[in-house]
């Protein structure tokens, strides 16, 4: 197999233009149930400019400059509206049946996302070097050196800056790239078909588990 | 028959938009909802707990702390990996699989080693020092269980911590050359992993500080475990880490709480949940339970209202 032809191909498929800047949706993806994804993507870029901002100036910025302090709030405030907004959408989601027709990994990945905002945002908490980060940190140990996961050691501060500063956050930039991805090019899952419709080929799942 | 390979979405009506104006609206709401959410109300700050602070309020808990690392009684004295070879925490065959890959030795690390770094300011700790490295482990054992067992009836005079009269060898100097060192704020230092005084790493400072003073601390903020702790923000209006809901809730149940390997149990639990959320569209019956909940009903409303045929039959509906 020619590597370059592969990823001319794919990369074709999934760069086009109509994947990422489409000029209509369909009729049942309006509304504000429909902005949620969205809301929280964006709240994500805010989490990163807010974070390189603080990065840029190193980790005790916020406990000795009033602007880190303030940056320390945009940061505190975006994280709370990323899971906020998060779990809505994963609700909404969740109760369209949003796997249906093919989907399940967009769901897969949308909910590995949440798997990982979790360390990411609790790597963020032991930044914080107040009450709260020292009690955080010496309360988690336990469970993690318990599931043989002492490497991740919350106690070094070094460590979890760097986890929360690049890995954590490369690794759930990616997850909700490819989510992205994979909603585009799998498009929007309709609903469950309506009253009276008789859906040619498809089940009443709407085609998820169509011969099942 | 649909050709399969057209993503059946393509069935329905579209409407045109305008993708990019949406998301930059959003950005543009989130990012104001940030800024204007920081500059009115800020964000939660609970000082943290200083060494020089539990050294000053309360030098009978310090030393007591102290005393359980010199003698070998402590928690992380006794704890096992990944940070020595004791057996006191270990919760798992997985602990014990991973190893001492943080090694730590209380009794050098948080009582000798600091000492001999006050020696050179307070020569009474050096003479308090070699009195103790002169004498055999079994003295030193002595020594030390008499003056451990003498706290529990230890006051404070005028900053000194005053016990009954006993034979506790260089114990009691030793223990004082440790809180003035703990009081004067130096002690955090001498607590420095790092082989090339370049800071980054606060573990020993906060397994010195994780037994009694910061349980005590985190007590009186209503922070324990079995108080929902972790999701917790003082007593500030502010949202704490709500996301973290159900792994707190699970250490709520007695039998967890109270088990001794609660933690990993938790967490195990927690991510078992996450493992059925995760793989729900592959799970009989919970990759249907949408269907059942109807709750789709309302997201779609507007759509079901324009497709949604009047019911002639029972048959026709899905």
């Amino acid at each position: 197999m020619n590597w370059t032809d592969y990823l001319r191909g794919k990369m074709g498929q999934l760069f086009s233009v109509d994947v990422w800047l489409p000029r209509d949706l369909p009729e049942y993806a309006f509304g504000v149930l429909y902005t949620l994804g969205s809301l929280t993507a964006s709240s994500f870029v805010v989490l990163v400019v807010s974070g390189v901002v603080m990065a840029a100036n190193g980790p005790q910025w916020w406990t000795v400059s009033a602007i880190g302090f303030f940056f320390r709030g945009i940061h505190f405030w975006s994280v709370q509206a990323f899971f906020f907004f998060m779990i809505l959408h994963l609700l909404r989601v969740f109760f369209s049946g949003a796997w249906r027709g093919g989907r399940e990994r967009t769901w897969l990945l949308g909910t590995l996302s949440l798997l990982i905002a979790v360390p990411t945002a609790f790597t963020g908490y032991l930044m914080r070097g107040d009450f709260y980060s020292q009690w955080n940190a010496v309360q988690a140990k336990d469970g993690l050196n318990a599931l043989g996961l002492a490497w991740f050691n919350v106690l070094n501060a070094g460590q979890m800056y760097g986890l929360h500063v690049v890995v954590l956050p490369l690794i759930l930039g990616l997850l909700i790239m490819l989510h992205i991805i994979l909603i585009r090019v799998k498009g929007v899952v309709p609903p469950y078909p309506s009253r009276g419709e008789t859906p040619v080929g498809l089940d009443e799942e709407g085609a998820h588990d169509a011969g099942s | 028959m649909p050709d399969p390979k057209i993503d059946f979405t393509h069935r329905y009506k579209y409407v045109p938009s305008d993708f990019i104006k949406h998301l930059a609206t959003t950005t543009l709401v989130i990012a104001v909802l940030a800024v204007a959410l920081s500059a009115a109300f800020r964000e939660p700050v609970r000082p943290a707990l200083k060494i020089s602070t539990v050294a000053t309020q309360n030098p009978v808990l310090f030393e007591k702390v102290a005393m359980g690392d010199l003698n070998g009684t402590g928690q992380i004295a006794t704890y096992g990996p990944p940070y020595n070879g004791g057996t006191g925490s270990v919760q798992s065959p997985m602990q014990r699989i991973v190893g001492v890959i943080h090694p730590v030795n209380p009794k050098v690390d948080f009582i000798l080693k600091p000492l001999r770094m006050a020696a050179s300011l307070n020569p009474s700790v050096g003479a308090a020092l070699r009195v103790w490295d002169a004498a055999p482990a079994a003295r030193q054992q002595v020594w030390a269980s008499r003056y451990q067992a003498a706290l529990a009836h230890a006051r404070t005079v005028n900053g000194r911590v005053v016990v009954p009269h006993g034979a506790y060898g260089p114990v009691p100097m030793m223990m004082q050359g440790l809180l003035e060192l703990g009081r004067s704020g130096l002690m955090t230092g001498a607590l420095d992993r790092s082989p090339a005084d370049y800071q980054f790493d606060n573990m020993n400072a906060l397994l010195f500080l994780q037994g009694a003073p910061l349980h005590n601390a985190a007590s009186r903020l209503e922070l324990l475990g079995n108080q929902w702790g972790i999701i917790h923000e003082e007593n500030a209006p502010y949202p704490g880490p709500w996301w973290m809901t159900i792994v707190t809730a699970i250490y709520q149940i007695p039998f967890i709480s109270h088990a001794s390997s609660g933690d990993a149990m938790a967490l195990a639990i927690g991510m078992l949940l996450f493992l059925i959320l995760m793989f729900a569209p592959w799970i009989p019956g919970i990759n249907r339970l949408p269907h059942h909940l109807g709750v789709y009903r309302l997201i779609w409303k507007d759509y079901y209202r324009d497709h949604d045929q009047p019911k002639p039959s029972a048959e026709a509906s899905p």
